[in-house]
């Protein structure tokens, strides 16, 4: 385990709430799970439907999460990777999204706890314009609007910056993924009521830095 | 009427913040919120939140992450070909470390139960034949003193004292 407290394998989570009396018929399998066990037979065709499908939720879950471009990519690149490098030994017991999120997240807060004992010398200034422009490229905004658009952004990006990385994690998926508390703490292998505690945590320190912009 | 937020958490506030829950909930909610100015101002706070978060745009991925991808894949296949040849060993690999383990308790066990130690030869076992013998040349240097007859050292000893 890390610092945060998350299982550091690749291994797939534990499913509590799956049913265990053997007289109920088990559910059918997600459609991702049967693409994975396919995948694990050695169709690799359908690895490119999974990734596909999944690439871009991973991509900028990373990017929210590490707020760079380029390390976003190459955690994502690895995290498909040990996907694929697991299939050999994949079992269909848990959600596929949630598994594949476990792997994100373990990487993602494994490269935050890392950078933080180097010097942030970066500015996020060059990434900023690159999104700013992509979110405006279709209209015709004010310059005040672009200005004040990018004084927004900045705030919202340093403000999820400066929460705590389990807490990022966990606003991130809630409010990005659209996930239960159940699958977050699935992801980040603690309870539902610590999942709670964190959203507590993260939103209130949100509030208190972001509430104004209304 | 008793403060849902107070009863329920602030689960309540970030759910109405996401736009999650249902209409019935809302609704009350709402109402409460004509009488708390604390709540109305935490749900607004909340909405204010998620509404700024909306506005943090998505990156574009690069054109070729596929291929990287599939590239590093090809290059997973050629440093570890030799898996494929044993993929039902290969998928076996996590009882490697049990099997370890299971040996290393079978000769800790074997070490430590002196009754399944192999037999060593005791240190004791060749010396109980040399005290037997000079305990049976006392008995007999003794015997022949009692018959008279005389010790050749201790006559060789008297005839130089002389």
């Amino acid at each position: 385990m890390d610092q945060d407290g998350i299982q550091t394998s690749t291994a797939q989570p534990s499913w509590d709430t799956r049913v265990k009396d053997n007289s109920i018929q088990p559910a059918p399998l997600e459609r991702d799970a049967e693409l994975m066990l396919r995948v694990r037979e050695g169709d690799q065709a359908s690895f490119g439907l999974l990734l596909a499908k999944h690439r871009g939720s991973v991509v900028h879950f990373l990017y929210r999460m590490v707020q760079r471009q380029a390390v976003a990519e190459e955690l994502a690149q690895e995290t498909f990777l040990r996907v694929y490098k697991s299939r050999a030994t994949y079992e269909a017991s848990a959600k596929f999204t949630t598994w594949l999120f476990r792997i994100a997240a373990h990487l993602g807060l494994n490269w935050i706890r890392d950078w933080r004992t180097e010097s942030r010398q970066e500015s996020l200034e060059g990434e900023l314009a690159e999104g700013t422009t992509r979110q405006f490229a279709d209209r015709t905004p004010t310059v005040e609007q672009q200005l004040l658009h990018r004084v927004k952004l900045r705030e919202v990006r340093h403000a999820i910056e400066l929460l705590p990385s389990k807490q990022r994690a966990a606003v991130l998926m809630h409010k990005y993924e659209e996930m239960e508390y159940s699958e977050i703490a699935n992801v980040l292998s603690c309870s539902e009521s610590a999942v709670k505690s964190l959203l507590f945590r993260a939103y209130e320190q949100l509030r208190s830095r972001l509430a104004y912009m209304e | 009427m008793s403060c849902p937020v107070e009863d329920d958490g602030d689960d309540l506030i970030i759910a109405y913040g996401a736009g999650t829950l249902d209409p019935q909930q809302e609704r009350k909610l709402e109402e409460h919120f004509q009488i708390c100015a604390r709540c109305r101002d935490l749900a607004e706070a909340q909405r204010a939140v998620w509404s700024a978060l909306e506005t943090w745009p998505t990156m574009v991925v690069s054109d070729n992450f596929d291929a990287r991808l599939y590239q590093r894949i090809a290059m997973e296949h050629q440093k570890f070909g030799w898996r494929s040849w044993f993929p039902t060993a290969w998928a076996m690999r996590p009882a490697v470390p049990v099997g370890v383990a299971c040996a290393a308790l079978v000769a800790a066990f074997l070490l430590k139960d002196p009754a399944l130690r192999p037999l060593h030869p005791s240190p004791a076992i060749p010396a109980a034949p040399a005290i037997e013998q000079v305990e049976q040349a006392l008995d007999d240097m003794e015997m022949l003193t009692q018959l008279g007859v005389e010790n050749p050292a201790d006559k060789a000893a008297a005839t130089e004292k002389i």
